[in-house]
């Protein structure tokens, strides 16, 4: 599947159907200033042979008009839909940031900071028990308080178990070593037996590794929770200017890129940095998701 | 007391059930979301609510709507409200909607108060009488965001603390223990406080945090 807003291709003018390969297209800086900086030359020599009188000089004119043309269609004419689409990733990716943070709030909310009142709240009880205990006013209980202590404990460790996790979800320090080695852990960590086929020759940027990571973890959970796979597969390759990273697995397929699914959410953060996500997935299986992400940001 | 709790985390209602039963007060109704509050209100009418701020569906303001449903609807229940921050916004609403019942009975604070037992069991019961319980950050931020410091700017650094435990809710006995001085001494002070703020002097607890926040908001 192409990401949806390659979809919205503008329809091409005839005359550049013919005259323009599609590849032109994907690489149009390279196309297009070949085709200035030829039509210039070509345009310019034509109106020197004019005006010695060499009358086919009106065809190079005209040879070099069309270039310029060509040259204007590829460099010039995209440049407000670039903008726009700019524009509308941007948007996404502050939106998605946020969204991020609202969600590390909310997990902190529900999860480390409740534990701690709640470890807070029985050290308060203890402590009331054994106030009262060696005042005399209270009566000797002391297993009361050992269990209120021991809850407090629990509590405590879970509370540091969660803290631990949430600070790994916000960014896994393995993950400064390098995206081969986080990959590596993150394949270990799972349920499920993961094969790995890592080719990491050189370094993507930061950002680029970091959203590589949490896709392929996102991906990983996928598989484990929806596909009743046996076995997943996971690889990344980076070739110069492009990162790729695919998860497979033998399960039931039918992942589909739904509105507001976790599919749909991992697609518009790839966008931010003008990749790919290409889902293969019939029902029965297998399942396929590749991500295309450009070596820098 | 009797006590209906709205907490969603199941954690956290656990602990003030068994803070609450062990101060020897009864937990009529524990529940997790601001409909299911309001409901075990119309049925139990309880002496005091402890309501979280945010609650499913929305986890936003939920419990600081219910909680001045509540006011409104039951003026002999005292609200309770707690919640992880103090949002000084919140804490105006809830004295705003109180001073409209004509009684007090509100009180908002942090979480964390939760863990000094006594303490916290002492706010909910001022808050059942009708009193008022303010967390000392609430009077904080307010006292820091007051635009009027003409006013507090001429008084003394002991009445400024009487003022703060004062907006707390604390009354002159209460204020005289913390402080560890005479009751007339407070009185004096509270006297001294109203008349540099231009308060008319009153007796009523709930009414002095009020006509104190009013003054302070304004």
């Amino acid at each position: 599947m192409r990401a949806p807003n390659d979809d919205a291709t503008p329809r091409r003018p005839l005359i550049m159907r013919i005259l323009v390969r599609r590849a032109a297209y994907r690489h149009p800086r390279a196309y297009g200033g070949a085709c200035l900086a030829a039509g210039l030359w070509v345009f310019v020599l034509g109106v020197i042979l004019c005006s010695y009188g060499f009358w086919w000089g009106a065809l190079l004119i005209a040879v070099g008009a069309l270039e310029l043309w060509v040259a204007y269609h590829l460099l010039v004419a995209p440049l407000p839909r670039r903008v726009r689409e700019l524009e509308q990733t941007r948007a996404r990716a502050v939106d998605d940031s946020a969204a991020r943070l609202r969600r590390i709030e909310r997990d902190l909310h529900d999860g480390a900071q409740a534990q701690m009142v709640a470890v807070a709240m029985k050290l308060g009880l203890a402590t009331k028990r054994l106030g009262g205990m060696i005042d005399g006013t209270g009566q000797t209980d002391l297993e009361r308080v050992l269990e209120l202590v021991v809850a407090a404990h629990r509590g405590a460790k879970e509370a540091i178990t969660e803290l631990r996790n949430l600070a790994r979800g916000i960014h896994p320090p393995v993950l400064d070593q390098g995206l081969g080695i986080a990959l590596t852990t993150l394949a270990a960590r799972g349920d499920l037996p993961v094969k790995l086929d890592i080719d990491l020759p050189e370094r993507p940027s930061a950002a680029i590794e970091t959203i590589a990571y949490f896709c392929a973890a996102e991906l990983l959970t996928n598989v484990t929770k929806h596909s009743g796979a046996r076995h997943a597969r996971l690889e990344a390759a980076h070739v110069p200017g492009l990162l790729r990273v695919r998860v497979s697995d033998d399960g039931c397929g039918g992942a589909r890129i739904e509105e507001r699914g976790g599919l749909a959410g991992l697609a518009e953060r790839i966008r931010t940095v003008d990749g790919r996500l290409q889902v293969s997935s019939p029902p029965g299986g297998p399942t396929a998701v590749t991500i295309e992400l450009p070596s820098h940001a | 007391m009797r006590i209906v709790i709205a907490e969603d985390s199941a954690v956290m209602r656990a602990g003030l059930a068994e803070i609450l039963a062990d101060s020897d007060h009864q937990v009529v109704a524990a529940v997790g979301n601001a409909d299911d509050l309001l409901a075990a209100v119309d049925q139990h009418r309880p002496d005091a609510a402890v309501v979280d701020v945010r609650m499913p569906p929305g986890y936003t303001d939920e419990g600081l709507r219910a909680a001045i449903a509540i006011r409104r609807d039951h003026p002999k229940t005292g609200v309770l409200v707690f919640s992880q921050y103090i949002e000084t916004r919140y804490a105006a609403d809830l004295l705003g909607a109180a001073s409209g019942g004509g009684a007090a009975g509100v009180g908002y604070l942090l979480k964390d108060r939760v863990a000094d037992v006594e303490e916290f069991v002492e706010a909910l019961s001022r808050v059942a009488a009708g009193g008022t319980a303010l967390d000392p950050e609430v009077v904080t931020q307010l006292l820091g965001a007051s635009r009027r410091s003409d006013g507090l700017g001429t008084l003394t650094a002991r009445e400024r603390e009487v003022l703060a435990l004062m907006a707390e809710g604390r009354s002159n006995a209460a204020i005289a223990r913390i402080l560890v001085v005479s009751e007339r001494s407070v009185e004096k002070h509270v006297g001294n406080i109203f008349s540099k703020l231009g308060l008319p002097p009153s007796d009523a607890d709930h009414r002095r945090v009020l006509a104190v926040l009013r003054y302070l908001e304004s």
